[in-house]
């Protein structure tokens, strides 16, 4: 098992499933590769808080999951972020059905094995879950974990900043109209978030490569409901709505980059020595239009010339 | 970067790490070079771009798997297989007729089998965990943006879109597919030419299994692989069909060049192929689950590219290994055949301690006395007599007339001989019977 490190734990409690899973068409029964195992979109937004909370906390950011051996390759990018990572054995090792199976079929009992697991570790100050799964999760689980940890809990988030206080945190959490509402959430506290808003970070190289060489250190099941239930005098404190009314977002500016390598200007516009950018959809236009989408964008990342030159510029108009 | 360009790379710094090799691109040219060079005990990164090998593949043809033999025996019973092909079938066509000559062989249903049908994001996955397994360190989800060179020019790694992403190694191996930037960057590849290239288009179609068997001929594990040609409206190309488990692949592969003149959508081919009489009762219910299309170079042993310079070498569809031979188009055997080679000769020049390109020199050499370059080169001429005009436009109606005049019953009218049928089949698709002789006398060298 890892060093257990000073300072505030936050622990991502991620699930990690498979992201193609293939459906028998006859029988529906899913089938799963461990090839294809990875994050969630809720899971990926997870582990990013957690990482961005540590970080303003001075803390450090402990990984759990509950899954089979196929799950280790997460683990090992996770533990090359910086984190200490853990995971509970469940299932066959040789069948990711049976972990499937298994991990379904009583969430709150997983909840306390996870809970018992990081007991080593100390009380952990903030868990950050995703707010569901996209195989047979029910989303129930960290509202167990709340209630083994005897910690406050705000589910289905959309973000979650800090404060002076490392006792608390703000979450925000989305209503009806484009409205949100703003959670003030007392540590210790669970919270789920949606897969939106953050892009997790990348590992730098070196430390892909160092990780790659490590093993996962791996507990077995043990626990169970209410065997680790957390002790604080009149529970846990309540989360408070508010103030005033809900708040509207405003949609901001991102300025051009600057430089004049272009190059390094591209780097800057999509990050992409951070993470990748999505896909762009201009269309559906005509190929003229396509043709024109594609020269402005080479041009407005600078692998282009801006202005076009000789019979070019003469047929621009018409091309 | 040209060839030209050997400037020193700004920050380069000594501390990154240094490895035997670094291989762009885990398909199966990449995993098969660094298996073979995990095996020599050599350090080796496999670097992906994808976040596992294969993700990005839309493949969808029969891989040939004898290459395999010396390094994984008894891959058979381990490799994903959706189906293995006992029936290999050509078919000529018009829009409304086909000739097919039709092989079955019982023994390719047997190990050590022949041929098979696989989903290659599996397949690529299985051939990367053999090279992981071996002692390679595969980094996925990382792009490869650019070659590292010291003060001389020569290549020392790659650069990566990572924080601290560069690696630094005594070889780089460019497996980096078809529009391999890398060995544009290393001034191996010229400038793409459309012509050298085809565009090969996809529709993975759900049909039960057992359909499948039934309507197919087949048994449990059995596959069919049907080439066809004369089913493209013209454009030089052809079609195919393969069985999977539960799925046929149908698609289209056509000239770009061709295909940009005809002003035609590939799907509209591909629509084409699926209404017509001799395919539709195949499909009859199939329902559309993938589309996809993907360039090919098809441009055979000609338009490979410089295949070694000091400190790198390219392989598979970055090398143009492809053969699109008219009656062969594969493309795995030979990425596979060429990564091992490249493998073995990177371990040699390590070994020699010289990673020139002279030290890598024996990577071509060993290529050419195999199958890999031994096949390119006998068949050089092949894609240009099987894209040519007679081939693709006249002859498949030519012959399916022909045909269509020895079996239709025309009582009273008594039957045509044999060279009168022949003379007014070919004057009615305006070919002369000289060149049909010479169009044979040419196949016969190409293919002899």
């Amino acid at each position: 098992m890892d060093d257990i490190r000073p300072g505030p734990m936050v622990v991502a409690c991620i699930r990690i499933t498979d992201l193609r899973p293939q459906i028998e068409p006859l029988s529906g029964t899913v089938v799963r590769e461990p090839w294809s195992t990875g994050l969630s979109p809720p899971d990926a937004a997870a582990l990013e808080y957690s990482f961005r909370i540590a970080e303003a906390w001075s803390g450090h950011v402990v990984v759990i999951t509950a899954a089979p051996p196929s799950a280790d390759a997460v683990l090992r990018d996770a533990r090359a972020l910086g984190a200490t990572v853990l995971r509970i054995a469940v299932g066959s090792p040789s069948s990711d059905q049976a972990y499937m199976d298994d991990l379904g079929s009583d969430e709150r009992a997983m909840a306390g094995m996870i809970v018992a697991a990081l007991a080593p570790f100390g009380r952990p100050s903030l868990v950050v879950c995703g707010d569901r799964s996209s195989d047979r999760g029910t989303g129930a689980l960290p509202a167990f974990l709340a209630h083994e940890l005897g910690a406050a809990q705000a589910l289905g988030l959309v973000a979650i900043t800090t404060t002076d206080q490392e006792s608390m945190v703000v979450a925000e959490r989305r209503l009806d109209g484009g409205w949100r509402e703003r959670l003030h959430v007392p540590c210790p506290a669970v919270c789920s978030v949606e897969g939106a808003g953050v892009r997790l970070r990348r590992a730098s190289l070196t430390a892909t490569l160092a990780a790659q060489r490590t093993e996962i250190p791996q507990v077995t099941a043990a626990g169970g409901p209410g065997t680790t239930r957390g002790t604080h005098p009149g529970g846990p404190a309540e989360v408070v709505v508010g103030p005033g009314r809900p708040f509207r977002p405003r949609t901001r500016v991102v300025p051009a980059p600057d430089g004049d390598d272009p190059r390094l200007r591209l780097l800057a516009l999509t990050g992409a020595l951070v993470a990748h950018d999505p896909p762009t959809v201009v269309g559906p236009i005509d190929a003229a239009g396509a043709a024109d989408a594609l020269l402005a964008f080479l041009i407005r990342h600078g692998y282009l010339d801006t202005e076009p030159v000789g019979e070019e510029a003469a047929t621009e108009g018409t091309r | 970067m040209g060839k030209a360009d050997v400037v020193p790379t700004p920050g380069v710094s000594s501390d990154t790490p240094a490895f035997d090799a670094v291989v762009v691109g885990a398909g199966p040219a990449g995993s098969a070079t660094a298996l073979a060079l995990a095996r020599a005990g050599r350090s080796v990164v496999l670097v992906e771009r994808g976040p596992f090998p294969g993700s990005k593949n839309v493949y969808g043809g029969v891989v040939y798997g004898r290459v395999l033999d010396e390094v994984v025996p008894g891959w058979w019973n381990e490799v994903p297989v959706e189906r293995w092909v006992v029936r290999r079938s050509t078919m000529m066509m018009t829009g409304t007729q086909s000739l097919a000559v039709d092989y079955r062989s019982a023994a390719w249903g047997e190990a050590p089998y022949n041929g098979m049908t696989t989903v290659r994001s599996r397949f690529d996955n299985w051939l990367a965990t053999k090279a992981v397994e071996a002692g390679a360190q595969l980094v996925t989800s990382t792009v490869a943006t650019g070659l590292l060179r010291d003060g001389h020019g020569r290549i020392v790694g790659v650069r990566t879109d990572r924080d601290q992403g560069e690696l630094r190694a005594n070889v780089v191996v460019a497996c980096d597919g078809v529009n391999s930037l890398l060995a544009k960057e290393a001034g191996l590849m010229a400038p793409a030419e459309a012509s050298h290239h085809t565009l090969g288009v996809k529709e993975v179609l759900d049909l039960p299994g057992h359909v499948i068997d039934e309507r197919f001929g087949l048994r449990r594990d059995e596959g069919v692989d049907i080439e066809m040609l004369g089913c493209t409206r013209g454009i030089p190309g052809g079609g195919f069909l393969y069985t999977n488990s539960d799925t046929v692949s149908l698609g289209v592969v056509l000239s770009l060049p061709h295909l940009a003149e005809a002003k035609v959508r590939p799907e509209e081919l591909i629509a084409d192929l699926k209404n017509h009489p001799s395919v539709a009762p195949y499909l009859r219910g199939a329902t559309l689950r993938e589309y996809a299309a993907h360039l090919i170079p098809e441009g055979g042993y000609d338009t490979m590219p410089t295949m070694v310079t000091d400190g790198m070498l390219v392989a598979g569809d970055a090398a143009a290994m492809t053969l699109a031979a008219g009656l062969w188009l594969e493309g795995v055997n030979f990425a596979i055949g060429s990564g091992l080679a490249a493998g073995r000769a990177v371990d040699r020049a390590i070994a020699a301690g010289d990673c020139s390109a002279k030290g890598l020199a024996s990577y071509r050499s060993d290529l050419e006395g195999q199958f890999v370059l031994a096949d390119h080169k006998r068949f050089r001429k092949a894609p240009a007599l099987v894209l040519s005009e007679r081939i693709q436009q006249r002859y498949p109606g030519l012959i399916c007339d022909l045909v269509d005049g020895m079996f239709t019953v025309t009582n009273p009218v008594p039957k045509p001989g044999g060279v009168r049928l022949t003379r007014s089949v070919a004057a009615k698709h305006g070919v002369k019977l000289r060149q049909l002789a010479a169009d044979t006398v040419r196949a016969l060298r190409v293919f002899g």
